[in-house]
């Protein structure tokens, strides 16, 4: 029988709390539920859940902000559920790199579809596509992608922060170096993990990532804009080779 | 002579039966909570568990609670005490008026 998959629930109303426990449980899933960010952390410390939903005011930290540090150490998906439901919230919880967003109130069975639907998307990228690149480390234009760590170094070596959906989609680009990609092909490449399924989001991404490599926006030499086809990595492209060989990433923030 | 009001009947998911009662008990705990924190004049409490109930009350099926909890985290905001003992009001009616189906 295969273990069931945990969920970690992270939410300071416990009305909630035992809402989608009881949901999850009913489901199958293993649940473990906390009230804040301590309780996050300290269930890290001891497992690695396999999904965690998150909710964005909890009384000790930014739900936010946890997001994306979760987001820059480990590639646990993150679904945010929370009442803060404008679109920019939603835009910037998934720049912080959620893999999903649900407002309050939900359905209980529409949480439970993406909990499953984002399962499946975190499942198919290993056995798809980071086989490919998983031990890879990119070269281009000066900057170096170290892939294991999900680490960016500038030509100065600098580290440079990327959310999970930032990583992804240059992940891509750099796959398919000098070669015009499609908005739906990004999306098909990165298998829809992390990137969300509309144009606009996809070039929010795009636009969000040229400033991450400092690529003007008007005239971008690295990430160009192919009218009416999509965009195109314009740089040659190097795998292999020891990070810390040619930088030294400790110079980095 | 006051006119008996309407009940409301809500008919939600079998699968909530066992956890949807100790949800509407709480809601009695607000009811408690809500007038103190009216009187000590702290629209932070009371922000907090209109938002509390927003964010919750639909989940469970309860729509009304929702939008119950919608009107006091808004008039907590604007520090309304009109608008938030109103809200409590109508929160006493609704939970007096429930009637809850299982199905």
């Amino acid at each position: 029988m295969p273990t069931p998959d945990h969920i970690l629930v992270v939410d300071d109303d416990p009305d909630i709390r035992t809402l989608v426990g009881k949901l999850l449980e009913k489901n199958g899933f293993r649940v473990s539920k906390v009230a804040d960010g301590l309780g996050l952390r300290q269930i890290l410390e001891k497992s690695q859940p396999d999904l965690i939903i998150l909710d964005l005011m909890l009384p000790d930290e930014d739900g936010l902000v946890l997001c994306r540090n979760l987001r820059s150490r480990s590639n646990i998906p993150v679904i945010i559920l929370s009442a803060r439901g404008e679109d920019m919230d939603r835009i910037i919880g998934l720049e912080m790199g959620a893999d999903d967003y649900l407002g309050k109130p939900f359905h209980p069975r529409e949480l439970l579809a993406r909990v499953k639907s984002v399962l499946r998307r975190a499942r198919t990228l290993p056995e798809e596509t980071q086989e490919l690149d998983a031990n890879t480390t990119y070269r281009f234009a000066g900057w170096v992608l170290d892939v294991p760590t999900r680490q960016l170094y500038s030509p100065k070596s600098k580290k440079i922060f990327l959310s999970g959906g930032e990583f992804a989609l240059l992940r891509v680009f750099l796959n398919h170096p000098n070669r015009v990609l499609s908005r739906d092909q990004l999306l098909d490449f990165s298998h829809g993990r992390e990137i969300e399924p509309f144009d606009r989001t996809i070039d929010m991404q795009v636009s969000r990532l040229r400033r991450r490599l400092g690529d003007d926006p008007k005239r971008p030499a690295l990430i160009k804009t192919v009218r009416s086809s999509g965009y195109v990595l314009a740089v040659r492209v190097e795998q292999g080779g020891d990070v810390h060989g040619t930088d030294d990433p400790g110079s980095g923030d | 002579m006051g006119v008996a009001q309407d009940k409301i009947v809500v008919r939600i998911d079998e699968d909530l039966a066992e956890i949807a009662p100790g949800y509407l008990e709480n809601r009695s705990k607000d009811l408690e909570q809500l007038p103190r924190a009216l009187v000590e004049g702290n629209f932070q409490v009371l922000r907090t568990l209109g938002h509390r109930m927003k964010g919750s009350g639909a989940g469970y099926g309860f729509d009304g609670i929702t939008e119950i909890g919608r009107a006091i985290e808004e008039a907590a905001k604007q520090e309304d005490r009109a608008g938030v003992e109103q809200g409590i009001a109508a929160l006493a009616s609704y939970l007096s008026r429930l009637e809850v189906i299982y199905e």
